[in-house]
């Protein structure tokens, strides 16, 4: 049945865009002007000033870092997560004994705390820790300039992979065998299979974990803050550490610029980003 | 359908009843005895808490502890202060600029005129007010910052413990050379990273000097040679020199007490409320912390400490408009600063504040070392009064890992000072 008629579709959209409305647009518009305020907890005044917070974030070197930092860190998350995680559906596709076993073995760190998964793993990450006593070296994972970022978003990754992975393997069992047959009837090898088949099918689960992924990354505050608190310096100091951090100083406007900075960064990556990848789910 | 929808109109009720009686904090009508929240740092050490258990048991009234990690202390009050949450009691900071950060004409009760302060000296002089009005009721010690010394190390390197930075820059290499880190800092934790340039200010800072200038400001962190630049300076040289342990970056406050306990590392600086770590570092073993460890203070050029009033055991009075609440938590100030604070202070065997109240007996030997280091020529931390210095970790975290050289790490929290000092409209801003 098509219904044509737009006004058909408003009651069974209505509860989403309540929803939606009372938990999501109406504390955003009630919050936003904040931004743009000298709130502050040293005074009971707050008082309309424009763009002055984000001119002060600029003047003291925070909000250029904290954007790169974000959108690096979001990339590699995104990367990694769904690199992984295809790698483990494609692996863990078949029901069996076994896979189910791994499955929720892989999807276990999902039901973890993020802070207590981050405390674990600086514990582990230590110089001194298991990770270096194992590997034989010396070696400030989260110390270092030049691993710290790359470390958190694996960790990040090792977090969240299972479930991405159970979407995978959704969007892989959804993938008609008939198709993947005749494929291989016509002489395709796997990776044949893979590239001109499976992945192609796999655009709307692929949609999905990007679109999450990187989304979820975009606003990253956990992992950071029990790994390395936005160290070392200000290597892994992303918008919401700063945010975190502006705002036990008291100064309330400039953490709510951040804030919203990150709604900002979010919508400008993920609207062209799902409406591409839609595009592409269509147009193959 | 008349009946189910009754019954949904008597769950919500209940529902909405008993939602409602959970905000309030009174306790049960007519025995005037009511249930207060105090929102207390997690370090507060046993007798403190045991002192809250005295009241509720003297008074009747009962205090629901909420519980701040000194991991954080400072950003997690703010955060829950900022949503507008008030507790009857709050301890936190008692200098000016933690208190500033609390709007305090706004938001707290004036406690000028109580018996306590008369008792106090000077103290308030210099914390826990703000235009000559009295907010805070202090019942800790100051805080007193210096250098703990492993003393069986230094005995064994045949060196004496630095009471300057140029003694301290000195026994770097023999300390070194006898395989042990010579100090010990732990940016992992972030804030302990502060304690040493803020030593060196002292030399600068005699009579609150040097922090009198920048909250008038009638200098700036960042002029030219200016002590906090000489401070920074010192600081990266020192860790240029090797001076500090390899993991700086990770390691926790905790492990620097272990390492201090055990002689990995000669020294580490740090402030006197945090004993009880070391002696828990040392698996409550006073005697080991005794025979092992020293406290010396030390300054950019003399023997000198840092001392500043704490948050454990300063209390204040937010106002929340229930006059049986504000009536009690007033009750609990006069409690923890009336007679029952010499048995604090005994069981405690902390300093006093109060003139009248004796020194207890038996104190560790390291606490007595804290005592002389502040008897023999202590000075207020230099950024005591100035609003937005609460960016200094985060600035030396970047200095520790080579992004910031001190100038510009100077007219960076500069800049903080001044966003602070223009929103608490303090005078010459």
């Amino acid at each position: 049945m098509v219904m044509r008629n737009r006004a058909a579709w408003l009651p069974w959209a209505l509860p989403a865009i309540v929803l939606v409305t009372v938990f999501f647009v109406a504390p955003f518009l009630l919050n936003v002007r904040f931004a743009f305020s000298s709130w502050t907890s040293f005074r009971a005044e707050i008082t309309w000033n424009g763009l002055e917070n984000v001119r002060t974030l600029i003047d003291q070197d925070l909000l250029a870092n904290a954007v790169t930092v974000t959108v690096l860190y979001a990339i590699l998350c995104m990367a990694i997560q769904n690199t992984v995680s295809l790698s483990l559906a494609l692996a863990l596709q078949r029901t069996s004994g076994i896979n189910t076993v791994f499955r929720s073995a892989f999807f276990l760190p999902t039901l973890i705390s993020p802070l207590a998964a981050g405390y674990i793993w600086r514990g582990l990450l230590a110089p001194d820790g298991a990770i270096n006593s194992f590997l034989g070296v010396e070696w400030a994972w989260l110390g270092e300039p030049s691993t710290a970022l790359v470390v958190v978003a694996f960790i990040d990754a090792w977090k969240w992979s299972g479930l991405i992975t159970l979407v995978y393997i959704a969007g892989l069992n959804s993938i008609p065998k008939s198709l993947l047959e005749s494929a291989k009837v016509d002489g395709a090898g796997p990776w044949t299979r893979f590239r001109r088949v499976v992945f192609p099918l796999l655009a709307p689960a692929l949609t999905f974990n990007v679109a999450v992924t990187l989304v979820g990354a975009l606003s990253a505050y956990d992992v950071i803050a029990a790994t390395t608190g936005g160290g070392p310096g200000d290597h892994t100091r992303a918008l919401n550490v700063v945010m975190r951090q502006q705002w036990g100083q008291g100064f309330f406007g400039s953490a709510s610029a951040l804030g919203f900075t990150v709604t900002l960064l979010v919508i400008a990556t993920a609207v062209p980003l799902v409406w591409w990848l839609r595009r592409r789910e269509v147009t193959g | 359908m008349r009946a189910p929808s009754r019954l949904l109109g008597a769950a919500i009720g209940a529902a909405l009843a008993l939602s409602l009686s959970g905000c309030g904090s009174s306790a049960p009508e007519g025995t005037g005895q009511v249930k207060l929240t105090l929102w207390h740092n997690s370090a507060d050490p046993a007798p403190l808490l045991e002192m809250y258990k005295k009241f509720e048991k003297q008074s009747g009234h009962k205090i629901e502890l909420v519980s701040i990690p000194s991991d954080g202390f400072e950003d997690t009050t703010q955060t829950k202060w900022a949503t507008g949450d008030r507790p009857d009691i709050l301890e936190y900071h008692a200098t000016t600029s933690g208190l500033l950060a609390l709007n305090p004409a706004e938001n707290l009760r004036d406690l000028t005129g109580e018996a306590y302060i008369a008792r106090s000296g000077d103290l308030y002089q210099s914390a826990g007010s703000v235009n000559g009005k009295v907010y805070a009721a202090i019942t800790g010690f100051p805080q007193v910052f210096g250098l703990y010394y492993n003393k069986k190390v230094f005995t064994a390197a045949g060196l004496t413990p630095p009471t300057n930075f140029a003694e301290l820059a000195a026994a770097c290499p023999t300390l070194k050379a006898a395989g042990v880190t010579p100090v010990f800092e732990s940016g992992g934790s972030i804030w302990p990273v502060q304690i040493l340039p803020i030593l060196y200010l002292a030399g600068a800072n005699q009579s609150n000097a040097y922090g009198k200038a920048i909250a008038g400001h009638s200098s700036t962190l960042a002029d030219a040679g200016s002590p906090f630049v000489a401070g920074l300076t010192a600081y990266a040289k020192l860790k240029a020199d090797g001076c500090f342990n390899k993991d700086i970056v990770t390691a926790k406050f905790e492990d620097s007490m272990k390492a201090l306990v055990t002689g990995k590392a000669a020294m580490v600086a740090q402030h006197s409320d945090m004993l009880p770590a070391l002696l828990a570092a040392a698996g409550g073993d006073q005697k080991t912390v005794d025979e092992s460890v020293g406290f010396v203070g030390l300054s950019s050029d003399k023997p000198l400490a840092t001392y500043a009033p704490g948050p454990i055991g300063t209390f204040y009075l937010p106002k929340t408009g229930d006059a049986a609440r504000e009536k009690a938590s007033l009750d609990f100030v006069r409690f923890m600063t009336g007679p029952a604070y010499a048995e604090y202070v005994t069981a405690s065997k902390t300093f006093p504040v109060f003139k009248d109240v004796p020194n207890p007996q038996g104190v560790s030997s390291v606490l007595q070392d804290v005592k002389k280091a502040y008897d023999t020529g202590a000075v207020i931390a230099f950024n005591s009064d100035i609003p937005g210095m609460g960016g200094l970790a985060q600035l030396m975290s970047e200095l520790i890992a080579g992004q910031k050289d001190p100038q510009k790490a100077a007219t960076q929290l500069q800049g903080q000072v001044e966003q602070a000092a223009k929103a608490a409209g303090l005078p010459g801003w």
